[in-house]
């Protein structure tokens, strides 16, 4: 204790300790990971021509990283999705699996944050809120969330006189109404927010199963349909209503395709983005009244399964009825597709009249008979 | 008139030291007005919002820098200085080498908040100050720390005691763990969570390995010299010592439980926490079974009753941060604004307490100049309500924060954060009276540091004829 060179050998090797623990021991361990498939051969490697992930950020976002961290949003924004026994925060919505590790190796800054004033953004990308909806939270959040606290930040938008084109309409809570037009650093922020996902599975990390779907479907509807005509929005609520219903006069959709439209991994395909859905509307009013069996590829995966006709009692639904939540199905989750009538439903029924209620298409069938 | 060795240690040292707590108290101030815009950002978020220079990220961030390493930096090398020259018998030698690497640091700091403020910020805990300064700073910071060394060893007892261990460990503690986190983290960077753990661990160790062992070498001082009996169970000290240097690099990480990391990072955090209440009872015990022989000079000595809040705050708290370590409590607690209670705890609760107290009883002796008792006693009033106010507010605060984010079913804007917005209004009225309490004691030790020369002259003349006499 009294030289101070043994003293100073003597506190700094006890400091030397931990740092062999949480510097050398943890890079040893997960310093060096690298992109791999969601799952793995009996060899362990990522099998041939999977997708690999995570995936880089484009180079907005990255540059996005960046502002984001030097606007210091990380003080009150977290950015990782703890383990189920640890928090709450799938049920919370914030995410479909808890983060790991490999989850950030792409990533220049690391911004996983310690406090939560404001939600975790880990997901915010998968969350649906447009670019629009984000700058108009980024320019003033309490005009779209009224009891916010989060700053406002104009300095990042130039204040508009006029609606011109490129400019967002913000109505503030003393309705009165501005256009504001991004500057490139808004951008790059909303850019980096959108890239925010963990939408993919991980070796060590597969998604949450949760217990009993929950049949809410975030109200994306208000904010996607807003300008379009009241046939068609009237049109998609309905169809929104025969998705989530499970019980007479309803679809019963949601169970197996769930709330967010991307099915179950491996066992119920995905509707959103889905070339099926979005692609030629006879093989699809031909699954609404029939059902679907035998194998499928949808999206690159290849599912193999029974659908039996949808509605309660099966194949029970009226020609309007599946005009209706097909053209929900096609706009929303991010799609995008002309809208399906019940007269066009009435021509592929009078046209397939001879089928049996419970014959179910097979996907070669419904290719054939095109 | 006789002068004996201590005014002549003194009188090396004061305008070394004088430096020092003038500017400490100016970073304060500059800590106080920054924290004051943070907390009124969050009750209106309209607040200051138009300028990018205060984003509240920005502002927190830059608050915590000014008050550690502005505030608590100056005050260790201030009282450092001091206490290593008293226990060793010995003048401050390196006097101009000491006020230039001083004045680079303060510099380095003021560029590195501005750069904060600008848009340059660093993602890594408690070195969000942009790159390019902290050579700066690193080196200054080593010359001071060389020289304190040096006068250690021209100390005329060979035997050294707790407050030398405990200051000269924090002195060295710092720059190991700089260089630890700059190698790790800059020089040669790895990706992902690694960076996120090292980046906790230095910032968090920041507080547990250079600010605590500080002040608690500097309660060991002052607490025997005012009480003016030896410590009780001295042959305890050491024992604690060994147990903060041992376990308290480990205890740091715990607040990472649950997330992106192997699972015993945190595991081995929370274990270590709890061994932590060793050390914590030690030095508990010594400084409190030593003062609470003599309750009445706790009481009219003003340094000593600053020191005593601050060590009655540390145990207390410390018990607290143990229990909020075990993974039941920090599932709720984790990502609560309860980390504010944590900081706010460590930095003003314990650390600016005993070191307003050691400023107190060290300024007279080195200028010849009494503070009114009656100043003192106001800062005292006001701060440990401050204090205490702002401490509750985030404790209640934040158990409420993380038992309402634990229910996925309420909203977040509207029901979690809605129902603590009162004790945001409670902590930025705790940072008005902190602010204002704080203006006080910088107001008090800048009337002794820099007297008015119109005022009170006979007592300047006395004082400097004493002076010309050595």
């Amino acid at each position: 204790m009294n030289n101070i060179f043994k003293f100073s050998f003597g506190i700094l090797s006890t400091l030397g300790v931990a740092w062999l623990a949480f510097v050398v021991g943890a890079r040893k361990q997960f310093g060096d990971l690298t992109p791999t498939s969601s799952f793995l051969n009996e060899n362990g490697k990522s099998p041939e021509g999977s997708d690999l992930y995570p995936i880089a950020f484009s180079g907005a976002a990255q540059q996005g990283a960046e502002e984001y961290l030097s606007l210091g949003c990380a003080t009150c924004h977290t950015q990782q999705v703890r383990l189920v026994d640890a928090g709450f925060d799938v049920e919370r919505g914030w995410g479909k699996r808890p983060s790991v590790a490999r989850d950030y190796i792409l990533q220049n800054e690391v911004n996983i944050g310690n406090t939560r004033v404001g939600p975790d953004l880990a997901n915010l990308g998968l969350r649906e809120y447009s670019d629009e909806w984000l700058h108009q939270h980024l320019f003033e959040p309490q005009s779209l969330i009224k009891k916010s606290i989060c700053p406002p930040n104009p300095f990042l938008y130039e204040i508009m006189e006029t609606n011109t084109s490129g400019s967002i309409q913000i109505s503030s809570e003393d309705n009165s109404t501005r256009f504001v037009k991004p500057k490139i650093i808004a951008n790059r922020i909303v850019a980096y927010l959108q890239e925010l996902r963990q939408d993919y599975e991980l070796p060590e990390m597969s998604f949450v199963e949760e217990d009993e779907p929950v049949a809410i479907i975030p109200d994306i509807i208000e904010k996607t349909t807003a300008q379009l005509p009241s046939w068609l929005t009237d049109q998609i609520s309905s169809g929104k209503e025969i998705y989530t219903k499970v019980g007479p006069g309803g679809g019963g959709c949601v169970s197996c395709h769930q709330p967010t439209g991307l099915g179950q991994p491996g066992v119920f395909p995905p509707l959103a983005n889905s070339d099926w859905v979005l692609g030629d509307k006879e093989r699809i009013i031909k699954i609404s009244m029939h059902g679907l069996m035998g194998e499928i590829e949808v999206s690159g995966v290849k599912y193999n399964g029974v659908m039996i006709p949808p509605g309660v009692p099966p194949g029970s639904l009226t020609n309007q009825q599946i005009a209706n939540v097909l053209t929900y199905i096609r706009n929303d989750w991010g799609n995008s597709a002309s809208a399906v009538s019940p007269e066009e439903v009435a021509n592929v029924r009078n046209s397939v009249k001879d089928r049996g209620q419970m014959q179910m298409w097979t996907v070669a069938e419904l290719n054939s008979d095109k | 008139m006789k002068i004996s060795d201590e005014q002549l240690i003194d009188k090396s040292a004061k305008w070394v030291i004088s430096f020092f707590v003038a500017s400490a108290g100016l970073w304060l101030l500059a800590a106080a007005l920054l924290a004051y815009i943070a907390a009124a950002k969050l009750t209106n978020p309209f607040f200051l919002s138009s300028y990018e220079f205060f984003t509240y990220g920005k502002v927190k961030i830059t608050q915590a820098n000014a008050f550690v390493y502005g505030w608590g930096g100056n005050s260790i090398f201030a009282i450092s200085i001091w206490i290593i020259a008293r226990l060793s018998q010995a003048e401050v030698r390196g006097r101009i080498i000491l006020i230039v690497s001083g004045f680079i640091w303060n510099i380095g700091i003021t560029l590195g908040l501005l750069g904060i403020l600008d848009g340059h910020m660093n993602s890594h805990e408690m070195l969000e100050m942009p790159k390019e300064i902290w050579p700066l700073l690193f080196i200054s910071y080593s010359i001071i720390t060389c020289l304190i060394i040096v006068l250690h060893r021209s100390r005329k007892l060979p035997d050294t005691i707790a407050p030398q261990w405990f200051i000269l460990a924090s002195i060295l503690w710092f720059p190991a763990l700089f260089i630890i986190a700059w190698h790790g983290l800059e020089i040669n960077p790895s990706a992902g969570t690694v960076q996120s753990v090292l980046s906790m661990w230095f910032g968090q160790n920041l507080i547990w390995l250079w600010l605590t062992p500080f002040a608690l070498g500097v309660a060991y001082y002052i607490i025997p010299s005012i009480i003016g009996k030896p410590i009780d169970k001295y042959y305890l000290a050491i024992f604690g010592f060994w147990c903060i240097a041992a376990l308290a690099p480990w205890s740091v990480v715990h607040h990472l439980e649950g997330g992106p990391v192997p699972m015993w990072i945190p595991a081995i955090g929370t274990v270590m926490s709890i061994a932590m209440i060793f050390p914590i009872a030690v030095a508990s015990t010594n400084f409190h079974a030593t003062a609470f022989q003599d309750i009445d000079k706790v009481w009219s000595s003003l340094p000593l009753r600053f020191v005593i809040f601050g060590t009655l705050s540390y145990t207390l708290s410390s018990y607290i941060g143990v229990i909020f370590s075990l993974p039941a409590v920090a599932k709720l607690t984790q990502f609560s604004i309860i980390n504010e209670f944590h900081f706010n705890q460590r930095v003003y609760g314990f650390f600016s307490m005993i070191v307003f107290g050691a400023v107190y009883h060290m300024l007279p002796k080195i200028t010849g100049r009494e503070i009114t008792k009656a100043a003192k006693s106001f800062h005292f009033w006001t701060s440990a309500l401050g204090v205490m106010m702002l401490l509750l507010a985030y404790l209640i605060g934040g158990l409420t924060h993380g038992v309402l984010a634990q229910q996925p079913s309420l909203d977040w804007a509207n029901s979690v954060i809605s129902s603590i917005q009162p004790y945001f209004l409670i902590t930025e009225i705790s940072f008005i009276i902190l602010g204002f309490s704080q203006l006080v004691f910088v107001i008090n030790i800048w009337k002794v540091l820099v007297p008015n020369p119109f005022e009170d002259s006979s007592r300047n003349k006395k004082f400097a004829s004493k002076a010309s006499i050595v």
